[in-house]
């Protein structure tokens, strides 16, 4: 275990490595010189003399090797300080940490609906196989899986809060306010988490242990809670993670709908400002969160299944 | 007592040279489409949705009602009437005939982007399956990354970076879209690799290519078109998120999600415009989405309860790797 642990750790730590270098990178890639880019961003004039540039590469320390730039941004990186939003003119992390912990919350309830309709669908569908109940669920996560939320989104806003005036249309203060792009954002998790638990209860339930523990005269309900679950959660378990992960940054066009001050809109409006330090710091972020996430999933896979845990160590 | 030595030397097989007796030579074709009639029903539904879906894209220049550019500005946000079978927008530009038009570079950039991330993902899964190691390692360590990124803001990213252009576009997509094809093919591969036909094979001495070619590929092409299908209706619906965030297919073109965009402000007198585009993605994405599954999970045959109380168990493959972060 401990090996596994460690194993785990030193990939995590790679990978966080390459991505920062990427991250580091962003402004060099596309070709031109990042301080003059800069200065167009900060004053939208295309006429900027050479001094003028040369005099901001050298304020940044542009002008500096750029391995030394990296090591210098990265020092700074590790303690959270990604410099100053070009448009904005405030540090990047404040900025960042607020709109991550509305994105972590929206990510959270669209999740957790998604998973308190899908796993006892998908329970209920492996455990009568080709029954009404299985082919419902099949096709219910076959429709949510099918719907783009940028026209659920819309249509959603229509009805209820145009037509019916039961919620507001956007925005976000309040526990209103999260519902109805929660649900949207539920729909396509939900049809993967109900066809994953689906495949992953059914591959359980034909287990010799399943069978013994019947065989011991131990009721259908029960097994499935003593021994069933525990085993079949395992791959939704690893879904949600991803997902969880996904969200973080992937629920840009719902954010935009909804006008949520979240992380997906704060990277969009810094994409389309060129907004270099927003990018940077919330890519890094987002992936640490998402690979440190990804990592304790893989752990607590371990945990919970000991044959894992044998055979990676 | 007859001698060991008069016996006749035993002929040798080697169905991978041309001469010789007549060879076992895998139909590909078949082999894709085995028990297409054994199919559960949501399968001939999807494949008949998708056909005519293509067929109308296909036939558009012939048989759109009008020219997709042609503005009628005394006759804006009109409703559906005999004239304009879907109405018209905020230019007075037939619905219809703008879905028809837009649906050919939905389809097509999503179809382009997918069969890129087929081919790069199964390539790159069939090789670390086969080198194993550090090679391995190193490639599903990068998957495992990938998969947290979001697709939408890599897309966005590298637009932001490169400008929109529909390469950008395809590129951006491929990064992080050939993943599950690398992971599906990797544990596909592992799987045949093991088998006792393969390494029959190989104490035959057949190459490696004829091992790939007879053995390998036909029993992953299922699994792997089953992915693409699956994975269609994800591409489809990621291109028009990107159009709708105005970062896709650019003006004068445009594409399902780029006439969401531009319905966005007409919602509320002409909530049609904001309808229609998004029922035409969701009804593709649904087709290829059912002949994906129907490809995939065989047909279930009823068997009376077991012990467990759970029927006809046989092993679904594709679900858990298919169900990626978007």
């Amino acid at each position: 275990m401990l090996k596994f642990l460690v194993r785990r750790t030193l990939v995590l730590v790679i990978t966080l490595g390459i991505v920062s270098v990427l991250a580091f990178l962003i402004p060099y890639v596309g070709g031109g010189d990042p301080a003059r880019k800069i200065l167009q961003a900060r004053v939208s004039d295309p006429s900027l003399t050479q001094a003028q540039v040369d005099a901001l590469s050298k304020e940044l320390g542009l002008d500096r090797p750029i391995l030394d730039q990296y090591l210098h941004w990265l020092g700074n990186a590790v303690t959270g300080d990604f410099g100053y939003s070009y448009t904005s003119r405030v540090p990047v992390s404040t900025l960042v940490v607020p709109a991550l912990s509305v994105s972590i919350s929206l990510a959270l309830a669209a999740l957790v609906v998604a998973l308190v309709i899908a796993l006892p669908l998908g329970i209920a569908a492996a455990t009568r196989r080709g029954g009404k109940i299985d082919n419902a669920a099949t096709f219910a996560s076959q429709t949510a899986v099918s719907a783009p939320e940028y026209w659920v989104g819309p249509v959603l806003v229509l009805i209820f809060a145009q037509y019916l005036g039961w919620l507001p249309s956007g925005g976000w203060s309040g526990a209103a306010y999260i519902v109805m792009p929660a649900i949207a954002l539920a729909l396509r998790p939900m049809g993967y988490f109900t066809q994953v638990s689906r495949a992953a209860m059914t591959e359980v339930l034909a287990a010799p242990y399943i069978t013994a523990a019947r065989s011991r005269g131990l009721s259908f309900p029960r097994t499935l809670v003593r021994h069933g679950l525990r085993n079949g959660i395992l791959p939704v378990m690893t879904l949600f993670s991803f997902w969880f992960a996904g969200l973080l940054g992937g629920s840009v066009v719902i954010e935009v709908i909804f006008n949520i001050p979240g992380m997906g809109r704060l990277l969009y409006t810094s994409v389309i400002n060129n907004d270099v330090p927003v990018i940077q710091g919330g890519l890094m972020w987002i992936l640490t969160i998402a690979v440190v996430v990804t990592t304790i999933t893989d752990l607590l896979y371990g945990v919970l299944n000991p044959a894992i845990r044998v055979t990676h160590a | 007592m007859p001698s060991l030595t008069t016996a006749p030397p035993p002929t040798r097989r080697e169905p991978w040279r041309r001469s010789g007796p007549p060879s076992h030579r895998p139909n590909l074709f078949a082999v894709a489409i085995r028990g297409l009639r054994t199919r559960h029903w949501t399968f001939y539904l999807g494949a008949a949705i998708l056909l005519l879906v293509l067929l109308v894209l296909l036939l558009t220049p012939w048989i759109a009602p009008y020219d997709p550019a042609a503005q009628d500005l005394s006759n804006r946000l009109a409703g559906p009437s005999t004239e304009h079978w879907l109405g018209t927008d905020h230019l007075g530009r037939d619905v219809l005939s703008r879905l028809m038009w837009g649906g050919r570079f939905s389809v097509t950039i999503a179809a382009i982007t997918l069969v890129i991330c087929a081919v790069v993902g199964t390539v790159l899964g069939a090789f670390a399956a086969r080198r194993g190691g550090w090679v391995d390692e190193v490639l599903m360590r990068t998957v495992d990354v990938l998969v947290c990124f979001p697709d939408v803001l890599i897309a966005l990213l590298l637009i932001a970076l490169f400008g929109t252009s529909y390469g950008t576009l395809i590129a951006a997509l491929t990064i992080t879209g050939w993943t599950p094809f690398a992971r599906l093919m990797r544990g596909l591969a592992l799987e045949i690799n093991a088998k006792e036909y393969v390494e029959a094979a190989e104490i035959l001495g057949s190459p490696k290519w004829y091992i790939l070619y007879r053995h390998v590929i036909p029993n992953a092409i299922r699994p792997v078109l089953a992915m693409s299908f699956l994975r269609f209706g994800h591409k489809l619906i990621t291109v028009g998120a990107l159009s709708y965030l105005g970062l896709g297919v650019q003006p004068p073109d445009s594409d399902w999600g780029a006439m969401l965009l531009e319905a966005q402000p007409y919602m509320e007198t002409a909530a049609w415009l904001g309808i229609i585009p998004g029922v035409a993605i969701f009804i593709t994405a649904l087709s290829v989405t059912m002949i994906g599954q129907g490809l995939d999970v065989q047909k279930p045959r009823r068997k009376r309860a077991t012990v467990t109380g759970a029927r006809d168990a046989s092993p679904v493959r594709l679900a858990p790797i298919e169900g990626e972060a978007q």
